[in-house]
């Protein structure tokens, strides 16, 4: 392994990570030996491959979409900052946070970088919108081989007529975010352990 | 009956003489077997005797079985009515058809027949089937509501009657209050299982599950327990107060001492069934007697047997499921439910039966007092428990939770059989006793079972939105929590937990070696990965019952801007076929329940899931031109028929390979080649380009390429064409995914046989007429037929 725990602790200065994204040794140390689990080619990146040896993300309906959120465009590799930092935005927001700092960088986790972060789940092409075809993709892939194609189409079709306010057939990131206003983004996309 | 129920000993004498001569058996029959001549027997007399026991324990059961068959009939019954409400008004008939026959009480149920025959396959089940993880990682507040909330319901209930008891008006004064107590001890017993099955339907916090299912088994232990140590003390003159603390020490040991006899034997099971791959046949058999085997030696030593066999199971369950074939798996589990089904259901028709007859004493004071404590101590010791230990959990308990683990504490078999040990001399009010339990049993299985879902959907709907859900909501949250499983999975699982960990080394590091036989990869997902029959999987994608991509029809109908305005029962429609066909989210819990395995569900979803992509991953392979058909490196080891490893790789996939799949190494490697199938580049947006340019080609194109490319095959070899190989172009335009299946292991030749020479393997040919296909793209014969 290039890093044993305490080098990487040292190496790698943690303290970056655990003031970037809040996250605690611990729980760094944790995800750390977690990523080195993962990368078995021992190069200090994981790539896709990496990931899709993850059972469980490979019978999740959203598996592919998943991986790709942790890659940066274009790239093959991620490092195990590029990992925590997509981890980040699944960190349960902490009411003391919610007030400070108003002139910093927005943290990963607020509520609207999660949503963000969902958004791009969805927005392959990355035009910003939603279109159509991608909510099709996305529904499809969620839902089981009973409904026909024409069902699936009225349903995005509803879907996109529920959140589109500007006429333009396709979600845009503000009517994205409109259309979830009541529903409880920070708690559905918050991992505890990742306090 | 008579004989079958209270006389066991001579029962299983009887059964166990196998080859003996009629004649020396003879000897044996009671009176109530009627004398046979010596002589030639005469064909056509009837000869009852000779066959009575087994003749009416299998009558029984058979009774039991139709019973079950006939709720059934009516579709919704089921739901309403938990089956054991119905299996007791089936003995409640039964009773009163043998009472009214005979004019004598119909025979009680032995307590040996169920403390040694019928009461641990039932635990057995609920033992094989907990899900260790969750029961560990919550093992705290499980230890303390099993635990602490008996104790708890014993004692107040115990206490509370004594008081009722010294009221003179109600003729209870002779009851002592260890009586008392030991009354109290064994109606504590919950047998949640008819609140389980409800769970099914509602959504409830996972952690409910757990802890409801925890409890119920820890809780039964522990009722034994206790009982046994109040009857001691009933027994005994005089009581010291270190005969109180022996009493409590008494209580850890029987404990502990039957869960270290459980894992040990548990162990031992484990491996034996690292060496029994050449028996396959049996193997089921060393589980259910090895299990059967820490019940009975753990009572033998008076230590509780249920505390063993729930152990056992536990430890014995993570290492057999690897050990053991995929087909003993399943008859494992298969003739564990069936075992545990056939127990409950004979439990609850003698339940009805006894209830007919002669022993009773009815005591209106006693018995709604003690109905009236059981529920009050039930819903106080929940409130309380739950309040002291929210403080400690991260997932606080609400009320509605709250509530379902207070009400759904139904009381079932165990205290029916409980009753029946206490021993007349000591409890000359005994009747009284048996009349209290059963009213108490029937109360809570047929008034608390069959409410217990409408509360609990009042409960829900009153506080949930009340406004229309958009139709797109559920959708949305779907997407969320399909996402947060998804990244929680890359995290891991974690305990916060220092000892999990450390166990979890320890596991690895020797037990794993020790016990199981090839080490192969271990969650139980993986395990599914296996169990996808391939051949499951190619009849799906030759019926065209993958799932599609959203094709070039649908897309080319759509009109832009013409969205309409949809009516309230097509937008209800729209929302009952997603709530219907949408993923479920994958449980770590399965859902627990008795009569059947719920496993199947997500089995099928995950089969739709897996064949999805490899699909959509099979068309991103043609469409990539690096891909190169090479002769796939060699796999090295014998494995058992996995998806991926049967398909020819390109060369350059599997060199990645080539590094980890060693035999016996890394516990992924048979995951490797799975995810290179599956990984192959799949960058999205060129997904998404890929799929917009095929809908713009013509679709048929790829079954021409197959054709051709079978065709081409099939004059290089001599080998008799697998018909089912071939695709059925008539269907669809699907072409299957992989090679014909071969079940068991794959040899090396298998593997390394040159691809001219054996079997089709369609992915790597279809790749390399991918490219000679887009040349071929204008020529007429290309033309789809």
């Amino acid at each position: 392994k290039m890093f044993s725990d305490t080098a990487f602790v040292r190496d790698e200065s943690q303290e970056d990570i655990t003031t970037e994204h809040s996250v605690s040794h611990s729980q760094i140390t944790r995800l750390y030996s977690r990523f080195t689990s993962l990368d078995k080619g021992e190069n200090g990146t994981l790539s896709r491959e990496d990931f899709q040896r993850i059972p469980e993300l490979a019978i999740n309906p959203l598996g592919d979409r998943i991986i790709n959120a942790f890659f940066p465009e274009g790239e093959d590799q991620v490092n195990f900052r590029g990992f925590m930092r997509t981890l980040a935005h699944f960190r349960p927001i902490e009411d003391n946070e919610k007030s400070k700092d108003q002139n910093g960088p927005e943290p990963l986790n607020s509520r609207s970088n999660k949503l963000h972060f969902a958004f791009r789940l969805y927005d392959l092409d990355k035009d910003d919108k939603i279109s159509r075809d991608e909510l099709l993709q996305v529904l499809r892939m969620m839902v089981g081989v009973n409904i026909s194609d024409e069902q699936l189409g009225s349903i995005a079709d509803r879907t996109i007529q529920e959140a589109d306010q500007d006429g333009d057939s396709a979600i845009s990131f503000a009517e994205f975010v409109k259309v979830l206003e009541k529903v409880d983004v920070e708690q559905k996309m918050s991992i505890r352990f990742l306090h | 009956e008579k004989l079958l129920l209270q006389a066991p000993a001579r029962a299983r004498g009887r059964l166990c003489r196998a080859g003996a001569a009629p004649g020396a058996a003879r000897g044996e029959r009671s009176a109530a077997g009627s004398r046979r001549r010596p002589g030639p027997a005469r064909h056509g007399a009837l000869d009852y005797p000779h066959v009575q026991i087994p003749f009416e324990i299998t009558l029984w059961i058979l009774l039991a079985s139709l019973a079950k068959i006939g709720f059934h009939l009516y579709h919704k019954l089921p739901s309403i009515v938990p089956e054991s409400c119905l299996l007791i008004l089936v003995g409640l008939l039964l009773g009163g058809i043998i009472f009214g026959a005979e004019e004598k009480s119909p025979p009680v149920m032995n307590s040996d027949v169920f403390f040694l025959y019928l009461l641990p396959p039932i635990v057995l089940d609920a033992g094989y089937f907990m899900p260790t993880r969750l029961f560990f990682e919550n093992f705290g507040t499980i230890f303390w509501y099993a635990v602490v909330g008996t104790l708890w319901n014993a004692i107040g209930i115990g206490i509370s009657l004594y008081g009722i008891c010294q009221i003179s008006a109600f003729g209870l004064t002779d009851i002592t209050l260890l009586q008392n107590l030991l009354f109290g001890s064994l109606i504590s017993a919950v047998d949640p299982v008819a609140v389980l099955a409800v769970f099914e339907n509602i959504h409830v916090n996972e952690q409910l599950y757990i802890l409801v299912f925890g409890e119920s088994l820890l809780n039964d232990a522990i009722t034994v327990v206790l009982y046994n140590l109040f009857k001691s003390f009933c027994q005994m003159r005089t009581i010291k107060v270190i005969d109180i603390f022996a009493g409590i020490a008494n209580f850890f040991i029987v404990g502990i001492g039957g869960v270290l006899i459980g894992i040990l034997l548990g162990f031992v099971a484990a491996f034996t069934t690292r060496f029994t791959h050449k028996i396959r046949v049996i193997e089921p058999l060393f589980v259910f007697l090895y299990s059967y085997l820490s019940y009975i030696t753990a009572e033998m030593f008076h230590l509780s047997g249920i505390m063993a066999i729930t152990s056992c199971a536990m430890t014995m369950n993570k290492y057999v499921e690897e050990n053991v074939s995929q087909k003993s798996y399943t008859t494992i589990k298969y003739f564990m439910k069936m075992l545990s089904s056939v127990s409950e259901t004979l439990i609850f028709i003698f339940m009805g039966v006894s209830t007919v007859g002669k022993n009773h004493e009815w005591n209106w004071a006693f018995v709604s007092f003690t109905l009236l404590f059981c529920l009050i101590w039930r819903a106080l010791g929940v409130f309380v428990l739950t309040q002291i230990i929210n403080v400690f959990r991260t997932i606080p308990l609400t009320f509605k939770d709250q509530f379902i683990i207070a009400y759904g504490g139904l009381r079932g078999a165990i205290c029916f059989s409980l009753v029946f040990l206490l021993p007349p001399a000591v409890f000359p009010r005994k009747k009284l006793f048996i009349t209290a339990v059963i009213v108490v049993i029937f109360f809570t299985v047929f008034i608390q079972g069959i409410t217990i879902r409408p509360l609990v959907e009042f409960l829900d709907v009153k506080r949930s939105n009340k406004k229309q859900p958009a139709v797109s909501e559920e959708i949305y949250n779907r997407f969320f929590d399909h996402v947060k499983t998804g990244i929680e999975d890359v995290c891991g699982h974690w305990g916060h937990n220092f000892w999990r960990d450390k166990f979890k080394k320890f596991d690895n590091k020797y037990l794993r070696r020790l016990l199981i036989r090839e080490n192969q990869p271990k969650s139980s997902i993986v395990s599914l990965y296996k169990k996808l029959e391939i051949k499951h999987a190619i009849e799906m994608a030759e019926s065209g019952m993958i799932s599609k991509v959203p094709s070039s029809v649908s897309l080319s109908d759509y009109h832009e801007g013409k969205i309409k305005p949809l009516s309230p029962t097509e937008m209800e429609n729209m929302r009952e076929i997603l709530t219907k066909n949408l993923y479920q989210i994958r449980h770590r819990t399965m859902s627990y329940n008795r009569h059947s395995l719920a496993a199947d569900a997500s089995e099928k979803q995950a089969k739709e899931i897996l064949i999805r992509r490899r699909h959509s991953l099979r068309e991103s392979l043609r469409k990539t031109n690096s891909l190169s058909r090479e002769r796939p490196a060699a796999a090295n080891t014998k494995r058992f028929l996995s998806l991926p490893k049967n398909t020819k790789l390109p060369e350059k996939l599997r060199v990645r390979n080539k590094t980890s799949s060693r035999v016996g190494d890394s516990s992924d490697s048979d995951l490797d080649a799975a995810t290179t199938v599956l990984n192959l580049r799949p960058r999205a947006g060129k997904i998404l380009r890929e799929q917009r340019l095929r809908q713009q080609r013509p679709l048929p194109e790829f079954r021409v390429e197959w054709k051709n490319e079978v065709d081409g095959s099939q004059d290089g070899r001599g080998e008799q064409q697998d018909p089912s190989t071939l695709p059925q172009p008539s269907i669809g335009f699907r072409q299957p995914l992989l090679t014909r299946p071969r079940f068991g292991t794959l040899s090396r030749e298998d593997l390394t046989a040159d691809h001219g020479s054996a079997r089709p393997m369609p992915p790597p040919r279809l790749v390399r007429q991918a490219s000679q296909g887009d040349r071929q793209r204008n020529k007429p014969e290309n033309q789809p037929y």
